[in-house]
Order: C-alpha cells, then structure tokens, then sequence
C-alpha cells in the first residue's frame, strides 16, 4: 500500500472533502492502487533536465485593459445558496487551523 | 417553423430508454418552440438540433455537469460554443447525461444514472459525452456536442458507431464549459457523419475574447471531399496495435487500411515510443488540475449546500463530501496528493516531462513525412455496464488510444469503421495542430468507402 488511511484523512482534510468512515478502506485500497500505476513514471524520466509540457500558445495573449462588462442573465442572489445584501452568507469561522 | 421544433422534441421524447437526455420533456419542447421561432433563417445550421453536454453552460437549460454537487443550477451566462451556434441557426436541443464533471468512461458516474447503450442495453455508451453520442446513434439529433479532457467525444463516438471530432487545443474557445483539467479541456463534435460533426465544429471554432487560450485564429474552414487519397501518406503507430489487442478490432482496422490503400494512399509504419506512459500521465495531470478547478464548489457560491455544518470550513467539507460522487472524490484525492508538498516533483512534474516526450513523438513522425496517424479508437467495443466499476485503473485504460492527443493538444477524429458482434468500432486519425482540414479530408474518404455498419 503506497497510502495509509491517515494519508487518505490529512489529503481529505487539504482537498476540504468530508470522507466518511465506511468509504475510507475502499478508498484506501484505490488511492494506493491508483498511484502504485503512475509512479512508473519517476522510473521512465529518470533525473534528466527535460522540460515540462506548456500547453497552449507560445505566448500569453493580452487584450486591452479596459472594464467590458458581460452581463449575466441572473444574479449571485438568485445563484448563491444564501445572500443578503451584497454578500454570500457563511458560517462563523470557529478557529484558525 | 415551429414544426422543427416539435418534431426536434419528438425525437428525442422517444428515446428516453437511453436516459441520454436530463432536461425534461416539458422544459424541452417549451424551449425547442421559442429557439425555433427565434432562429435566424440565414444560418448555416439552420433549425438544425443540437444536443448539448451537461458540463458546457446553457441559458434555456440547467448545467449540472452530471453531479449533484450542481442539481439544479442555471448558469448566469452560455458558452460561446452555445452563442455561437444559436446565432448559425442551431436549436440547442436540451442538455446530455454524462459522467460527473467528465470524469470517467461510460457514464456510470453520473448522479444522473447511466445513460444505455443504444444497441445493447446491457452495455454503456462509453463516456464521459456517452449521452451525446447515444443521442446522435439514435438518430434523435444529427450533432451534439461534447467535451474531451482525455478522449470523452471519440471513446463513446466509437462505441455507439458515430462520429466525433476533437480540435487542437484552442482551436475552440472553452468559455463556458465548465473545467476539469485546463490543459487538456476541448469541446468537441459528435455527428452521424463526418459532414454533420464538421459542420457543427466549424461554427464553433475560432477566436474569443473571452479566452485566452483559444488561439487567434479564423474559424475552420471545411475542406471539401477529396475523390482519393492520393498523396496521403498515413502513418500506423505500432504501439497502437499491440499483440493483444482484440482480433475483432484489428480485423476493422486491417480492413479500414486495405480500403484507405486503394483509395491511393501510402501507409507507413511508425513508432511513438513513449506511447505506454501517456494513461499514467493524463492520470497524473488530470486529477491535478480537476483538484485545483473543483475547489470552486464550496456550497457558497452556487449549487445546494449542505444543512448543519458548524463552522465554515465544516460546510465546504460536508458540501463537498455530499455532493461529489465516488470518482469525483477519488480524483481529488489523487489530485491533492500529487500536488502536496513532498510528491509534486515526483509525479507532477515527471508527468510534465514525460508529456513533454509524447508530445515529442507525434512531432518526430510529422516531421518524417507521415500526413496523419491512423489508429483504433479503442481497445474494445462498448463494455457490460459494471464491468469496469470496481477497478479505477481498468477504466482509464480504455482511454489508451485517446488520452495522447489530448496530451499533445492535437487535433483527432473517430469514424465508425465496422461491428464486432453487432456492436460498432471506431477508427481514429490523428492530424497534426489546427491542420484538421487534413484530417477531415481523409475522414471524409475513408466514410466513402468503408462499410461502417458491416461485422469486420
């Protein structure tokens, strides 16, 4: 197993997913699985100086800087689960992690 | 006109075996009625219906991006993909069943159910555009589109026996569709034939100001069909024919090769070494990205949200945890762990490089001569539905054909070749970047002569 179940919990916790208890073995299992199958990728490049892929046009177009507006057909109020006067409504942050 | 609306409806209402179409019934032929009296008659698509997949933005329709994460959300905006075809005269005719954020291979990853293989039910219609494509192999629309990250137009394209094309990255503009991994994302064409899919790619293709990505380039212009093949020389990857790939499938290709040779063109064997690496890679690169777009759904600023959560990060955790299905999960997952600090130079920046190879490859064969690539789309026919459920990995290697062009941002085709058994297999051709005028030229004669609907 390339992962453990407290791997699967701390990557959770980074990517914010709730992860119930009974879906961890099985994820577990996959996650391992998953990454045992492209680690033959450290194998094939080796420790050469080889480039990474950039893909897309050779260099980043600009258009010019000027507000443009597209307006949208409907409003983050109408859009959001909860908003109320101009902004989206949370929950209180308990604590800093 | 009206009329072509209705029977636009009418068509697709009696499909609904498949579970290819999510808008409902209602919705659609409300919405088919106004698109039809609001068409312009000038257009070069004129009353001509397309289905549309779910991840790519829609006024007239819900986006859901086959997840409930998204149930029920109307995007303030439409793709330009969309924009486009509306003003050519299309009618956008309701939105496709797909798997979750275009994530997997035979819809079976949809929150939706998974959509039915037209010919046997038993098996998927390959994915993630499995719907489109369903829908088009139905004869319910003649085009549909579709989005390929990895091949998710031209893997269900063959499986169902029509047509799909996916364009040089940026080739199209992506405003609008919903990301999965940016590097990667086009929108696709599915068709009954490689005119209808053309057609419908040529209007959406070209510049956009609303993204940077799409290069500034005019639209694709369509070639006309050519009488023979004369002068092609087509290359044949022989890693794409490995040992134990399904005789049946190579029968198809072997006829499709001898058909292509009579038409006058040469074939060439070539190699694409690096061939092996590319699922590997794309399952590296992918989720990465996928972890990185999907952050966005929080149950903050769109979509449900999950009840009770305590604090705020407990609602993202709790939204995120009910609303994204298994696949969906396992990606972010893989996704974050590759990019968390200690493993991204082991597999993210190794899965760069190694596209950087593969990339490499496609050039060294373009640049020996060889015109197009020319290959199975996939290792099978369409799969049993639960086949591949269990075991991620078997799943993604039935993107082995397809993941390299989107790796290498290249433009590719599928054209039905032949049956196994009653069930259709696809041809695929590879082109070199935005030259997909080639490429359609010799999808083009290959349709002519080949015996698409015939056991190989």
């Amino acid at each position: 197993m390339s992962v453990t179940r407290e791997d699967v919990l701390r990557i959770a916790q980074l990517a914010e997913l709730e992860v119930d208890e009974d879906s961890l073995p099985t994820l577990v299992e996959q996650m391992s699985r998953i990454l045992d199958y492209v680690a033959q990728l450290s194998a094939a490049t080796g420790n050469n100086g080889l480039r990474p892929f950039v893909p897309g046009p050779d260099a980043i177009r600009f258009r010019p800087d000027e507000e443009n507006p597209w307006p949208l057909a409907v409003g983050p109020d109408e859009l959001a689960p909860v908003f109320k006067g101009g902004f989206f409504v949370v929950p209180k942050l308990d604590q800093f992690e | 006109m009206t009329g072509e609306g209705k029977s636009a409806a009418d068509r697709l209402v009696k499909v609904k075996r498949l579970n290819a179409l999510l808008t409902p019934v209602k919705e659609l032929r409300k919405s088919l009625n106004e698109q039809a009296s609001a068409a312009r008659p000038t257009g070069v698509l004129y009353g001509m219906p397309v289905a549309v997949k779910d991840n790519i933005c829609t006024l007239e329709f819900t986006t859901t991006c086959g997840s409930k994460i998204l149930d029920g959300y109307r995007s303030p905006y439409e793709a330009t993909a969309i924009t486009k075809l509306k003003a050519a005269g299309a009618l956008i005719a309701g939105k496709t069943n797909c798997d979750e954020f275009a994530m997997g291979s035979s819809t079976e990853h949809s929150a939706y159910g998974r959509s039915i293989h037209p010919i046997d039910k038993t098996r998927v219609p390959g994915g993630s555009s499995g719907g489109s494509a369903a829908l088009v192999a139905a004869g319910a629309v003649p085009a549909a589109l579709g989005s390929e990250t990895g091949g998710s137009v031209r893997q269900p394209a063959s499986f169902c026996g029509v047509v799909g094309i996916k364009p040089t990255y940026g080739r199209v503009s992506r405003y609008g569709l919903v990301a999965f991994g940016s590097s990667l994302d086009q929108i696709g064409a599915l068709g009954r034939s490689v005119h209808d899919a053309a057609r419908v790619l040529s209007v959406i293709s070209g510049r956009d100001p609303k993204d940077a990505t799409c290069e500034d380039r005019d639209p694709l212009r369509l070639p006309t069909v050519p009488e023979s093949l004369q002068g092609f020389v087509i290359g044949l990857p022989r890693e794409y024919f490995p040992t134990d790939l399904d005789p049946a499938v190579r029968r198809a290709c072997d006829r499709a090769i001898r058909l292509m040779k009579e038409q006058g063109a040469a074939v060439r064997e070539v190699s694409l070494p690096h061939t092996q690496y590319a699922v590997p890679t794309y399952y590296v690169i992918a989720p990465a990205e996928a972890s990185s777009n999907l952050a966005r759904f929080d149950g903050v600023r769109y979509g449900p949200r999950a009840e009770d959560a305590g604090d705020v990060r407990a609602l993202y955790r709790k939204t995120r945890g009910e609303g994204f299905g298994a696949e969906v999960r396992r990606r972010i997952l893989v996704g974050t762990y590759v990019l968390s600090a200690g493993y991204y130079e082991a597999y993210y920046r190794r899965a760069q490089q190694m596209r950087a190879l593969i990339a490499q490859d496609f050039r060294n064969a373009f640049d020996r001569g060889v015109d197009l690539l020319f290959t199975p789309t996939t290792p099978t026919p369409a799969f049993k539905a639960g086949e591949k459920l269990a075991d991620p990995v078997s799943m993604y290697l039935s993107d082995i054909f397809t993941v390299t062009a989107n790796l290498a941002g290249l433009p590719a085709i599928s054209v039905p070749i032949g049956r196994v058994k009653g069930l259709p297999v696809g041809g695929q051709f590879i082109g070199q970047a935005f030259l997909e005028d080639e490429m359609l030229e010799a999808a083009y004669a290959l349709e002519r002569v080949v015996p698409a609907t015939e056991e190989a």
